[in-house]
């Protein structure tokens, strides 16, 4: 069984008195344990309101969310849930190594200094460990969050755009660097973006979403095996998908007319 | 709040001196040509009181009577204020009417409050009291709002953490409402300075208040101007302590 079931699911939200909007339309989805899916759309489509809901920060208006066959309020409260978002979400008064041990002290455990240690250098952050966020660039405040998310071995990694915020060049070293980390780690894990690259290099499968109420349109199991390092970006296969998946978004630019895509009630 | 360059900062800094020597220059001339009447004296002859001994000594023991009085005031205050935001918070239900007490409680003019305070708790309760009531109001308007300023993302990350009620507490909102509360605290120390010393007027053993009475029923004006800055060096005091708190807070929450 899947470790993450979607069945059914649409969310509306509440925009005005008379104004709702349907964000998730009848979504179905299925990952496996293991298995690193990147949701693929432009913004508006849904995308991270899935993320949300499998996060247990929202409550779908019908249909049922479970991870690991149980809802996801559940794997909140046992801690086993490890989520970075588009924004750093870092204590700007603690240091990076008093950020990596905030999920430690709210699963009420000690902080396991070697377990930080470690995650410290594997996202290459060693010599940084006493500085404060406001002192770190982009990239380094998302390393931070994405170790962050890895403090206590989480069941599910939840990546909300977590790279959205940083310019170009730094994306794509993060995209390496969490390849890598990725590999060593193998947590299932979804990501939420709108670069086509970055689904197509990090995922095994990419779903492509369309806006308002949020569908999938296009499912692409990505064939390169792992470990993949950027070499791939350099094949010819990695640039036809891209190209593909590139044009199954494109129609989305001219179905974003308000009129059409909100469904008032 | 923006940090300024040092320069513009040395030059508020010579601003405000230059400013406040003005004042006091006005005050002397004031005093010495007798343009102020009698009930103005000389700023040196006010200045002259702090050097006789037994005036100082005075002064010095009704000044820690009164800062006794308020710091306790605002402690109690500044406590039972934030007590009462926090159950507002963690208990919705009892929001509405714990604000409704808040400003009936701000309402009744303090003043009003001394001899019953006076007959109630005692002449040595009633400047701490009065010292209190305002402070409660401040603090629980400041935390309130302290409470409530937790940046949404931090909630999100707290909440899919799986943080129940009292870790989000302590390792956030705690954190985050800090700023409000300072400020809240800068505002309630001189509050808490002019309740002390209305309260001793109600016939506290001791204190400021009871010598700015006792030098205006025998007419020792220079005495009671003296007295007058010493309160007034308190509360400033007491406000840049705080402000210097609220600054270094600031700094560490950007």
């Amino acid at each position: 069984m899947a470790t993450i079931q979607l069945k059914g699911v649409s969310k509306t939200f509440q925009i005005s008195r008379q104004r709702r909007v349907l964000a998730l339309s009848a979504m179905d989805l299925a990952v496996e344990e293991g298995e690193f899916v990147a949701l693929l759309g432009p913004s508006g489509c849904g995308k991270s309101t899935i993320l949300h809901l499998v996060a247990g920060l929202d409550q779908p208006s019908t249909g049922l969310v479970l991870v690991g066959g149980l809802p996801p309020r559940e794997l909140q409260s046992r801690h086993e849930l490890g989520i970075a978002f588009q924004e750093h979400a870092l204590l700007p008064w603690r240091t990076i190594v008093g950020n990596l041990e905030l999920p430690f002290q709210i699963a009420g455990r000690t902080p396991d200094r070697e377990r930080i240690a470690s995650l410290i250098d594997l996202v290459g952050l060693k010599g940084f460990e006493s500085a404060r966020p406001s002192q770190l660039s982009g990239g380094m405040r998302q390393r931070t969050s994405i170790a962050r998310a890895l403090c206590l071995s989480p069941k599910l990694l939840l990546l909300d755009e977590p790279f959205g915020a940083l310019d170009a060049v730094t994306r794509r070293s993060m995209n390496l660097e969490l390849q890598r980390i990725w590999q060593q780690n193998r947590i299932t894990t979804i990501l939420v973006t709108h670069t086509v690259e970055e689904a197509i290099f990090l995922a095994d499968r990419v779903l492509v979403m369309s806006g308002r109420p949020g569908r999938v349109i296009r499912e692409l199991h990505v064939p390169f095996p792992r470990p993949r390092t950027v070499d791939i970006t350099r094949l010819e296969l990695f640039h036809r998908l891209v190209d593909e998946l590139t044009l199954s978004l494109e129609p989305l630019t001219l179905s974003l007319d308000p009129t059409e895509s909100l469904h008032e009630t | 709040m923006k940090l300024d360059d040092e320069t513009t900062t040395l030059r508020r800094i010579v601003y405000r001196v230059c400013g406040f020597l003005v004042l006091l220059a006005l005050w002397q001339i004031a005093g010495k040509s007798g343009a102020g009447g009698k009930t103005l004296p000389a700023l040196t002859d006010v200045l002259r009181v702090y050097t006789i001994s037994g005036r100082r000594a005075l002064l010095v023991r009704a000044a820690l009577a009164t800062s006794s009085s308020a710091g306790l005031g605002l402690l109690l205050g500044a406590v039972l204020g934030c007590a009462t935001a926090l159950i507002a918070q963690l208990l919705p239900l009892l929001s509405r009417g714990l604000n409704r007490l808040a400003v009936v409680v701000n309402a009744v003019p303090a003043i009003a409050l001394g001899p019953i305070l006076i007959v109630t708790a005692g002449r040595e309760a009633t400047p701490v009291l009065l010292a209190a009531i305002p402070v409660y109001f401040l603090l629980y308007v400041a935390a309130s709002s302290g409470l409530r300023s937790t940046d949404s993302r931090l909630e999100q990350l707290f909440q899919a953490s799986g943080a129940d009620r009292w870790k989000r507490f302590i390792y956030l909102d705690s954190v985050s409402a800090l700023p409000a509360l300072l400020s809240g605290l800068k505002l309630a120390v001189s509050t808490a300075i002019i309740g002390a010393v209305v309260g001793e007027w109600f016939g506290a053993p001791t204190g400021l208040g009871i010598v700015i009475l006792n030098t205006m029923q025998n007419f020792q004006i220079p005495l009671m101007w003296a007295t007058l800055l010493v309160v007034a060096a308190i509360s400033l005091s007491a406000y840049a302590l705080i402000g210097l708190a609220e600054r270094a807070v600031q700094r560490r929450l950007v």
